[in-house]
C-alpha cells in the first residue's frame, strides 16, 4: 500500500519535473525553483484567504465560519 | 516587344523584362496614381482609388471575389482526370495542442531561462570572454552564447552522438558520458547497435556493400577520388556526363547539372539566377541553404505561411500590385523576375507542398518556381521521382527542379534539373561550377548505380521495391503512430515524422530513453523549430523490416505513456494494422 502510494507519488512528481523542464537542470536550480514556486502559491493562498474572502465577506456577510476561524487562530 | 510566355526558360527570360504587359498598365495609368504616389497616406489612400476608379496597378487589383473559382478552376483544367489527387492534400495534419499545455510550455521556457541567466551570474562560464575592449561593440552575439551554453549544454549529450558503422536500418553508437552537466564529453569505450530511426537514407541505400559499393570502389580504382579540377577545367570525366545525363532522363527533363555539395547547390545556384530587383516569395520553413542563397543574391523576400497556398497568393498579389520598394522615383517599378520557392518534402514538418496549386498560381502570376527536392526525390512518388510523381505534374512546369543525392541515394552532392538552355546558362554562371572542385568520382558512380536500380535499367524490379517498402513503412509507422495517440505533422505519405513532444525535458527524456532501448531518433528545438513546437523527428527508411518498426513503436508507446505525450484529440483507428495488406496509394 504504502509503497504504491510512494510510486505514485514519485511518478506524478517525474511529471511535475517534467512539466516545469527541471528535469535537465542541476539540483540546486531545482530546489530554488521548488522554493520559488512554494512561495508564490502560498502568497497567493494567503491572498485568497484573507483578502479575497474577507471582501467577499465583506459583502454577503461571514464566509468563513466564526468556529472555524477561532479554530485556526487558536490551534 | 518580347513577352513572356509559360514555356519560355529562363535564360530567354533574363534579358526579357518579365512584366512588359504590367509596365504598360501602370504607364497607362502613371497621370492619375501620380497623386497618391506622392502622396503621405500612401497605403489608404491607394486602397481608395482602387475602389473608386476599379483600376489596377502593376496589372493587378488586389481585390478579386472570383480568384478561388479561378485557381480551383485552372486546377482542374490542369489536371484533368487526376482531379482525385487533389485528396492527397486532405490527408496532411498539423494538430494544434490543448491551451493548457502551450501555455505550461511558455511558463516553463520562462523557468528554464530564468535558471539559465541566474546559472550564468552565478557561475560564469570557464570560456574566453572578451576583456579591454572599451568601446567596442560585442563580437559574438550575447543572446546565441548564453543559449548554447546555459540552455543547450545541458541537453547536449542528445545530440553530436558520433558513430561508429555504416548509417543503414541499424547504426552503432559510441558511447559517451558527461561529468560535467554537459561541458566536456568522455568515451567509455563502448558501443550501442540501435535501429537507425535518424538518418536520411531513406530508401536504404547507405550500405557498404552491394553493387552501388562496388561500382564506386571500381570508380575509384579508375578515377581516384578527386579530380582535382573544377568542371570547366579538367574537371569534368564520363562519370559526370553519364550522372547528368540520367539524373535528366529520371527526373523527365531536358538537362541535369551536379555539384559535389547540396547544400551549395542552393546557396551557390541561386545568386546567378536572380538580381536585387527581383522578388522571391519563400515558405516561412524553408531551409538554410535557400535562405542563404535568396540572401547572397540581394534579392527582396517575402515570406508566404507554411504550405498555405492563399496565403501565397495573398503575398504574389500584393507583392506584384505594389512594385518594387525602391525610392520615390521609380516607385513602384514592377520586379524583374518573381520567382516562388518550395521545398518538395520539408524536412521538420513532414509536410509536402501542394504542388498543383502551386503551379497553377505561378501560372497565372507568371512567375518562376524553385522546387527544392532534398528530402523528397527518391522517397515519395510511384516510381519515386518526388512531389512531381507523387502529385502526376508535369516537371516542365517547375522551371528549376534543385535536389540532393545525400538522402535517398545515399552518397553526397546535389543536382539542378531544367530546360537545356537553362542548364548551359547554369554551366557557365553557377560559383559552384565554375569555383568548386567538381564532384568526387566515386560519390558520383554511387548515384549511377542507384539511379540505374530505380530506373529499373539494372533488370531487376528492386528499386520498384525499395521505394515500395518504403512506402509501406511509411504508412504502417504513421498509422501506428496515430493510433498510440502522439501528434504527428506533416502529410501521411511522408517518410519524415515529427512527433510533437512541446518540452526539452521531454525531448531529452524521450532521446535517451529510446538511446537507452537500442533506437537512435532526433530530437529538435528551437532555433531548428519554432520555440513552443520541439519535436522528435523520425526519418523511416526502405531498409526497416517490420519487426524493427514494432519494436520501436512499442518503446514509443511506452515512453508516451510515462512522460504523457498523448496529446492528440482526433479520433483512433480502432482496426489493428495489417502491414502485409496496406493499400499504397503513393
Ligand atoms: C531542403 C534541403 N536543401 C538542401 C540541403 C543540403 O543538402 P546537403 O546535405 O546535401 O548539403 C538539405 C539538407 O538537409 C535540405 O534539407
Amino acid at each position: 500500500m504504502l509503497q504504491e502510494l510512494l510510486k505514485f507519488i514519485n511518478y506524478w512528481y517525474f511529471r511535475y519535473l517534467l512539466i516545469t523542464e527541471l528535469y535537465m537542470v542541476e539540483k540546486w536550480e531545482r530546489v530554488m525553483i521548488h522554493i520559488v514556486l512554494l512561495i508564490i502559491f502560498t502568497i497567493i493562498g494567503l491572498f485568497n484567504w484573507i483578502v479575497v474572502l474577507g471582501a467577499i465577506g465583506y459583502f454577503v456577510g461571514p464566509v468563513i465560519n466564526d468556529n472555524i476561524k477561532r479554530q485556526v487562530m487558536y490551534s | 516587344m518580347k513577352t513572356i510566355t509559360d514555356n519560355m526558360s529562363i535564360t530567354e527570360c533574363i534579358n526579357t523584362s518579365n512584366y512588359n504587359e504590367i509596365k504598360n498598365d501602370k504607364s497607362k495609368h502613371t497621370f492619375t496614381a501620380g497623386t497618391y504616389q506622392n502622396g503621405y497616406n500612401y497605403k489608404e489612400y491607394s486602397g481608395n482609388y482602387l475602389r473608386r476608379n476599379g483600376k489596377y496597378l502593376n496589372g493587378h487589383t488586389l481585390t478579386s471575389s472570383s480568384d478561388e473559382e479561378h485557381l480551383n478552376y485552372k486546377l482542374k483544367r490542369l489536371n484533368g482526370t487526376k482531379a482525385l489527387k487533389k485528396e492527397k492534400l486532405v490527408k496532411e495534419s498539423f494538430e494544434k495542442p490543448t491551451l493548457i499545455s502551450t501555455l505550461l510550455t511558455s511558463i516553463s521556457f520562462y523557468i528554464l531561462m530564468f535558471l539559465g541567466y541566474i546559472s550564468q551570474a552565478l557561475f560564469p562560464p570557464k570560456v574566453a570572454t572578451e576583456h579591454n575592449r572599451h568601446g567596442y561593440p560585442h563580437l559574438y552575439d550575447k543572446f546565441a552564447s548564453f543559449y548554447s551554453r546555459y540552455v543547450y549544454r545541458r541537453i547536449r549529450d542528445c545530440w553530436n552522438y558520433p558513430i561508429c558503422s555504416v548509417p543503414g536500418a541499424e547504426v552503432v553508437l559510441k558511447e559517451r558520458i558527461t561529468p560535467d552537466n554537459g561541458w566536456t564529453f568522455e568515451f567509455t569505450g563502448s558501443q550501442r547497435k540501435c535501429i537507425n530511426l535518424g538518418s536520411y537514407n531513406y530508401l536504404g541505400f547507405a550500405e557498404k556493400s552491394g553493387p552501388c559499393a562496388e561500382l564506386a570502389i571500381k570508380t575509384a580504382h579508375t578515377y581516384g577520388l578527386s579530380t582535382g579540377a573544377t568542371r570547366q577545367q579538367y574537371g569534368t570525366c564520363e562519370v559526370h556526363r553519364e550522372l547528368e545525363k540520367l539524373t535528366a532522363e529520371f527526373l523527365g527533363v531536358e538537362d541535369a547539372i551536379t555539384f559535389g555539395m547540396g547544400f551549395a547547390t542552393n546557396s551557390l545556384n541561386i545568386p546567378a539566377l536572380l538580381s536585387p530587383e527581383c522578388l522571391v516569395i519563400s515558405d516561412e520553413r524553408n531551409h538554410a541553404s535557400l535562405i542563404l542563397g535568396i540572401r547572397l543574391s540581394g534579392a527582396t523576400v517575402r515570406v508566404f505561411q507554411h504550405n498555405d497556398v492563399k496565403d501565397l497568393e495573398r503575398v504574389l498579389k500584393t507583392a506584384i500590385y505594389y512594385g518594387q520598394p525602391s525610392e520615390e522615383s521609380n516607385k513602384h517599378k514592377p520586379w524583374r523576375k518573381i520567382c516562388i520557392f518550395v521545398e518538395g518534402i520539408y524536412s521538420m514538418e513532414g509536410s509536402i507542398a501542394h504542388l498543383p496549386q502551386i503551379i497553377a498560381l505561378k501560372k497565372k502570376y507568371k512567375a518562376f518556381l524553385y522546387l527544392d527536392e532534398a528530402h523528397s526525390i527518391g522517397a515519395i512518388g510511384k516510381s519515386g521521382k518526388g512531389v512531381v510523381d507523387y502529385f502526376g505534374c508535369d516537371p516542365k512546369d517547375i522551371d528549376v527542379l534543385m535536389g540532393t543525392f545525400t538522402k535517398s541515394f545515399g552518397s553526397a552532392g546535389g543536382y539542378i534539373a531544367g530546360t537545356k538552355q537553362f542548364i548551359s546558362y547554369l554551366r557557365q554562371k553557377s560559383y559552384a561550377s565554375k569555383h568548386a572542385c567538381a564532384m568526387s568520382p566515386p560519390v558520383a558512380a554511387q548515384i549511377i548505380a542507384v539511379l540505374k536500380i530505380l530506373m529499373g535499367k539494372d533488370g531487376t524490379d528492386l528499386g520498384k521495391n525499395r521505394i515500395n517498402a518504403l512506402a509501406c513503412n511509411t504508412q504502417y509507422f504513421r498509422r501506428r503512430l496515430a493510433q498510440i495517440g502522439v501528434i504527428t505533422y506533416g502529410n501521411q505519405h511522408s517518410p519524415v515524422v515529427p512527433i510533437l513532444v512541446y518540452l526539452y525535458s521531454k525531448i531529452v527524456y524521450s532521446v535517451r530513453t529510446l538511446i537507452e532501448n537500442n533506437i537512435a531518433t532526433v530530437g529538435v528545438g528551437y532555433p531548428a523549430t519554432p520555440l513552443l513546437e520541439a519535436r522528435l523527428r523520425i526519418c523511416l527508411s526502405a531498409a526497416h523490416t517490420k519487426e524493427q518498426l514494432d519494436y520501436a513503436l512499442e518503446i514509443i508507446e511506452k515512453v508516451a505513456n510515462d512522460i504523457g505525450l498523448k496529446y492528440s484529440r482526433l479520433p483512433k483507428d480502432p482496426n489493428p494494422i495489417q502491414y502485409e495488406t496496406l493499400e499504397l496509394n503513393h
